[in-house]
């Protein structure tokens, strides 16, 4: 019905854009100079149809089901029942309404059902009504007031300004309210672990919290030396920064390579394929991690005599490092790419070589950009879940030893909230703190990247 | 006495040939400016005496270019001296985006030419004095090359390109993007630097060829149409298109 309802709103859209222009073509034969092109007369009316069926629309969808369950628990509300009760009931109609109800079905329920279907009905077809007239009023009013003299260009160079901000307004919001939703549960999981026990305990056993009865109290005692968050940020820096040593030279040297070296034919080749390394699913790669490069250490490891996890945190750091290296590949590429030729060539003038202009000229004046791709390649390695769930195991080891298996806030994340959970649960909300935490951590690496980035852009444009 | 000899130079970009049989003596000491509309090779050929044209890789040049009776185009000759020999200031200004100090040692550092910090120091200054501008940076000798003034940056390449001592400087267009004030400072210290070094400059500016050379070189279509001394080309051409040119009747 509101499928219909909307395709009907479209169509009345373009209606009214036709007409607009015809009035204008109109206009224009009389010899009148419009104010605007006649399309801008066109959009014009199709936004005062819009705009009516946009309010109209938003209106009803927050009202309507308060307006409807005012009026059908109206009937109860003298009758001494509590809050809940009325709730229940009213959603008890509902669902009966649907067919979806399995419990008894009392008369009262029977009764408040089909009122609340009687409702219903009522309330689409006057929505209906109301934003059909709605919007025929409002385009003949426009269409009536359009002459070859009014303003139609800047209401609609102004509503455009407006939609584009709304969208950008929408994800600046989700990123506002997933902040929010971290803070609330965060805040509460510290109200029962104590903010120096996660920061500063070395016994993460989440596990623990799993075994208790949900009929017995909440006791804070019991979950001492179960969220000491040290080994697991350990991992994760560990991991990351295993990543990094793979990916800093390789990327940094296919760089250098793609931009300074490479003719144009290589390049064009070669940047793609390195791209494509970007492409792959990070699944992927975890994959690859646990089954191939996991294994294949263990291996090489034992016929040296070392003993080494099958998961283990080499394995999994340096696959991620893979994973990152076109990132750092690419950014640097295009960096250095832009350090203009003039000095270059003020380098190879005074009879400097590749090499020494690369490392005494290019490499520093392109060193910011450098040092921002490679930040946001560790906020990627910070970041990064599904190759650690996979190849890294979940013990949250305390170790610096690459060849055992650890685990990062990501993994833990996971581990926490995969299969049954229940909210209020200090063992789901210790998901939400690690969550705020990586979030701090990527948000602190990505301001300090773009600020180095954006230095560097003012040096050159 | 004659410094630098073209023979038979061509030049081509791709398939392109952009210079056609160039042939052309170099006095030492002195000033050649070469002159010519847009576009007619007079800079393609002074990138020639460098070998600059190596970077562009599409580009390939053929005929023989002697310097001091030697075949810089000759496989066995050494791009890196050869560049020591030949410095070469461009266009717009391009300091490398280091301090002031580090853009004059920076020839110095890459060809050995100091042994201790005193001598670096001595480099620097002697260079900085030369180009004219030691009074206004001494001070701030450690501050980054890019704050400079357009003029002070361009005298601070002649200063980078002097401080290997080399025998020829190659100037392509270094004032189009100076003021007359600096472009002034800029032709008074070409003078000044003619009596140690051979200078070619490249220019768009009649008057500046006028002011500022001994013989000039006028280029059109990528050939060399006629050259010979300054006041000769000026006063009394031999060609037409030399003629023309010079009053401002075509380019």
């Amino acid at each position: 019905m509101n499928l219909i309802l909307f395709t009907f709103i479209v169509l009345l859209g373009f209606t009214s854009y036709y007409f607009g222009r015809k009035k204008a073509y109109t206009i224009q034969s009389t010899k009148k100079r419009l104010t605007a092109l006649p399309q801008f007369y066109g959009y014009y009316l199709a936004i005062w149809c819009a705009i009516p069926a946009f309010i109209i629309f938003s209106l009803w969808a927050i009202f309507e089901p308060t307006i409807v369950k005012l009026l059908i628990l109206s009937d109860y509300s003298n009758q001494g029942y509590l809050d809940d009760e009325l709730n229940l009931l009213y959603e008890k109609s509902k669902a009966l309404s649907r067919g979806q109800f399995t419990g008894e079905i009392t008369p009262f329920i029977e009764a408040s059902a089909e009122k609340y279907l009687s409702l219903r009905s009522i309330a689409q077809s006057s929505k209906v009504v109301i934003v059909l007239s709605a919007i025929i009023a409002s385009v003949a009013y426009a269409y009536k007031r359009i002459s070859s003299n009014s303003r139609t260009r800047e209401p609609v160079e102004k509503f455009l300004n407006a939609v584009l901000f709304t969208a950008s307004l929408a994800a600046i919001l989700t990123t506002v309210g997933i902040v929010f939703s971290l803070i609330f549960q965060t805040i509460d999981f510290f109200k029962v672990i104590p903010l120096f026990d996660f920061v500063f305990g070395t016994h993460w056993y989440p596990a623990k919290a799993f075994v208790r009865d949900s009929s017995e109290a909440l006791d804070p005692t019991m979950y001492s030396d179960t969220f000491g968050a040290v080994p697991i940020f350990a991992g994760t820096f560990f991991i990351a920064f295993i990543a990094m040593c793979v990916a800093i030279p390789i990327g940094l040297m296919s760089g250098i390579y793609l931009a300074e070296y490479a003719s144009t034919k290589v390049r064009q080749y070669a940047k793609p394929l390195i791209e494509i390394l970007a492409g792959i699913p990070t699944v992927v790669y975890g994959f690859f991690a646990a089954l191939t490069v996991g294994p294949f250490l263990k291996e090489l490891g034992t016929s040296m005599g070392l003993e080494v996890s099958a998961e283990s945190a080499l394995a999994a750091g340096g696959v991620m490092g893979i994973m990152i290296i076109p990132f750092i590949s690419s950014l640097s590429d295009d960096v250095i790419t832009s350090v203009p030729q003039s000095l270059r060539d003020g380098s190879y003038a005074m009879g400097a070589t590749k090499s020494e202009t690369i490392k005494r000229v290019i490499f520093p004046a392109a060193l910011p950009g450098i040092v921002g791709s490679i930040l946001l390649g560790v906020s990627r390695a910070v970041g990064e879940t599904m190759i650690v769930v996979m190849a890294s195991g979940l013990a949250a080891n305390l170790t610096l030893n690459p060849l055992e298996s650890t685990s990062t806030i990501t993994a833990q994340i996971v581990v926490i909230l995969i299969g049954d959970q229940a909210f209020g649960d200090p063992k789901t909300q210790a998901a939400f703190a690690l969550g705020m935490s990586l979030f701090l951590v990527t948000l602190c690496l990505n301001i300090v990247a773009l600020r180095v980035v954006k230095k560097y852009r003012e040096k050159y444009e | 006495m004659i410094k630098i000899k073209a023979k038979d130079v061509d030049v081509f970009y791709g398939k392109k040939q952009a210079l056609f049989n160039i042939s052309l003596d170099i006095e030492e000491n002195q000033v050649t400016a070469l002159i010519g509309p847009s576009g007619c090779g007079k800079s393609t050929f002074l990138r020639c005496l460098n070998r600059m044209n190596d970077v562009i890789d599409i580009c390939s040049v053929k005929g023989e270019i002697l310097i001091n009776d030697f075949n810089i185009n000759d496989k066995s000759c050494d791009v890196v001296r050869l560049r020591e020999k030949i410095g070469m200031v461009f266009q717009k200004p391009n300091p490398f985006p280091k301090t002031l100090y580090e853009n004059v040692s920076y020839g110095p550092t890459i060809h050995g030419m100091a042994q201790s910090k005193q001598e670096m120091d001595e480099i620097v200054e002697t260079s900085l004095k030369k180009a004219a501008l030691w009074e206004e940076v001494k001070d701030r000798l450690h501050e980054p090359g890019t704050g400079l003034s357009g003029g002070q940056q361009q005298r601070l390449c002649i200063a980078r390109a002097i401080s290997v001592r080399p025998e020829v400087i190659l100037m392509d267009e270094p004032c189009s993007a100076l003021d007359p004030i600096a472009t002034a400072q800029i032709e008074e210290l070409i003078d000044e630097l003619k009596k140690e070094h051979t200078i070619i400059i490249v220019t768009h500016s009649m008057a500046q060829a006028a002011r500022v050379s001994q013989n000039t070189g006028f280029f059109h279509l990528g050939q060399l149409i006629e050259h010979g001394s300054t006041d000769k080309i000026f006063k009394n051409p031999d060609n037409k298109k030399t003629q023309d040119y010079i009053t401002g009747r075509f380019g």
